[in-house]
């Protein structure tokens, strides 16, 4: 996004002349236009893969909220998300390894590779806490 | 590639997903209908649906409300309400927009793609999902049939057997005996029987101190076994007797009149008895021919599609499990398998690794909870267990009381993650 409003305000820049003004101006447009198409398919191209990062963080999540509520409700069992993604990968390797116990987290951990833990720490860190939402 | 159709905001992480249904805008959306509305149908249902906008999901169920088999233990003792237990489809058809269909399914036909409701009306799928819970062997124990239910509870479906068995421990007078019969492997929720005299014993203890419990039981040895001997002995001393099947040959027939258990050598007259009897899958998993021989349902542990019948998902207590338990957390951790499965099916969206997992909160007595923790692997075609972690004898008090705690936090997370 940066990079397109960079190159629009050039191309205004250029456009003070009088003389050349309804040239420069069809030039912009087109410009804007050829921006416009190029930021569009950016966008789309990144949301599919921050769409399919969220699809695989999400389906991970799924795993999590068999005991946690995802939406920042703590009933006895923490809320996990909005945490610290380090701290996040942290834990869990210390639940891996046996290091802090809990034979259900332990259970989890180990079935989780350290890339799901790693897609997993992000896609809960990008979770809203304390919502009220049932 | 096609545009998507957005939903805004997040339920409970799953929302998000709504991102990536891929059906084409003016394309007619893919339908899938989810037959049962406990715990393995209500999952799948929910986590299509919040998953995937593009999506047609509809829910039948005969049902109003469902009220858990898990947990029912501690309505036995008095420890919860009943209406604690029970849980109701308005959130999955207002927050997710799940059609719920109270109306019970009469058959499926796969090849047509079609589940016809017994109100008349038909549904076109192209994915259904059957999640028909367990049915009873009642020609197994001679004089036990529907009609006896309503004398010697089950009490294995929770709802009014639940509330049937309560009233009659209530009645009985102390110095009464107590008796369950436990059913040969597999069932539903192996250490359920023996949780039970736990928390029967615990009511028993306040009020009937007199009171006497004999499982009889059909298998000579069951889960956590240990673990439960320890705390009959050191809870409820003198009260519990287990008489497995090498001592009894198990139960072989019943007097409901008389109240009266046979065992192949023994009788037993009692005043209070839970017939707990053979289980295979649910009625209509034997009806659309998605059971075999065995009387479950084989699966591609994967996906959970019918090995039998292509189209129809079976998740639960009705699966050839492999050495999954039937419990509602494996059911929701399959069912949770088989939503990404169709997801993947339907919608391009990719299923990431398999994972399945099942934990069991178990209850000794208030304040001293045990659990175990399994994780699963898919092999040759079946489920086995990868890693096992169960709660040892001895443990610290704190610990059994964390672990009860726990138990409190995930019924009521749980129930959110199957019902919204």
């Amino acid at each position: 996004m940066t990079a397109v409003r960079v190159a629009l305000f050039d191309a205004g820049s250029k456009a003070h002349s009088a003389a050349k003004h309804r040239r420069t101006a069809k030039a912009l447009r087109r410009q804007i236009i050829v921006l416009f198409v190029a930021t569009g398919m950016l966008l789309l191209t990144a949301s599919r893969g921050m769409a399919e990062d969220d699809s695989r963080g999400a389906q991970l999540a799924a795993i999590c909220a068999s005991c946690h509520r995802l939406d920042g409700h703590d009933k006895g069992i923490p809320s996990i998300v909005g945490l610290d993604q380090k701290e996040f990968v942290d834990v869990m390797a210390a639940f891996k390894s046996g290091q802090r116990s809990s034979q259900i987290m332990h259970a989890i951990a180990l079935s989780l590779s350290d890339g799901e833990i790693v897609a997993l720490a992000a896609y809960l860190a990008a979770q809203p806490t304390g919502t009220k939402q049932r | 590639m096609t545009w998507t159709r957005r939903k805004f905001g997040c339920f409970a992480g799953v929302g998000c997903l709504a991102a990536l249904g891929r059906v084409a805008r003016g394309q007619a959306h893919a339908r899938v209908v989810v037959v049962g509305g406990g715990v393995g149908g209500a999952t799948v249902a929910r986590y299509l649906a919040a998953s995937a906008a593009t999506l047609d999901v509809t829910l039948v169920e005969p049902k109003e409300r469902y009220t858990t088999c898990f947990f029912s233990n501690f309505y036995l003792a008095g420890l919860r309400s009943f209406e604690s237990l029970s849980h109701g489809y308005e959130r999955l058809a207002q927050q997710y927009g799940i059609k719920v269909i109270h109306d019970t399914v009469t058959t499926i036909d796969p090849v047509v793609k079609t589940v016809a409701l017994q109100g008349g009306g038909k549904l076109n799928y192209d994915r259904a999902v059957v999640a028909p819970g367990i049915a009873f062997e009642f020609d197994a124990i001679e004089g036990y049939d529907e009609a006896a239910t309503h004398v010697l509870p089950h009490a294995w479906n929770a709802g009014p057997q639940t509330k049937l068995l309560r009233q009659q421990l209530e009645n009985m007078e102390d110095g009464g005996v107590f008796a369950i019969a436990a059913p040969p492997d597999p069932f539903r929720c192996p250490p359920g029987p023996y949780e039970r005299a736990c928390l029967v014993a615990y009511y028993f203890k306040q009020f009937k101190p007199r009171a006497k419990i004999i499982i009889l039981d059909a298998k000579d040895t069951f889960f956590e076994q240990d673990l439960f001997q320890d705390a009959w002995n050191r809870h409820y001393p003198g009260m519990i007797e287990w008489l497995p099947g090498q001592f009894t040959g198990g139960v072989k027939s019943v007097d409901v009149k008389a109240r009266v258990i046979k065992t192949a050598g023994e009788t037993f007259k009692v005043s209070v008895a839970n017939i707990i009897p053979p289980q295979m899958a649910g009625e209509l998993a034997q009806r659309v021919g998605l059971s075999d021989k065995s009387g479950w349902c084989p699966i591609d542990p994967i996906t959970f599609e019918s090995k039998l019948q292509p189209g129809i998902h079976v998740v639960g207590d009705a699966i050839s499990s492999g050495e999954m338990p039937k419990s509602a957390f494996a059911t929701n951790s399959q069912a949770k398998t088989c939503a990404f499965a169709i997801l993947a099916s339907l919608t391009g969206v990719e299923q990431t690794t398999l994972h399945l997992f099942n934990t069991c909160f178990t209850i000794l007595a208030p304040n001293d909870a045990v659990s175990d923790a399994i994780n699963f692997k898919p092999e040759a075609g079946s489920i086995k267990i990868k890693d096992i972690f169960v709660s040892q004898v001895g443990e610290s008090d704190e610990l059994r009381r964390d672990v009860a705690r726990a138990a409190d936090g995930w019924y009521a997370a749980f129930t959110h993650d199957v019902f919204g």
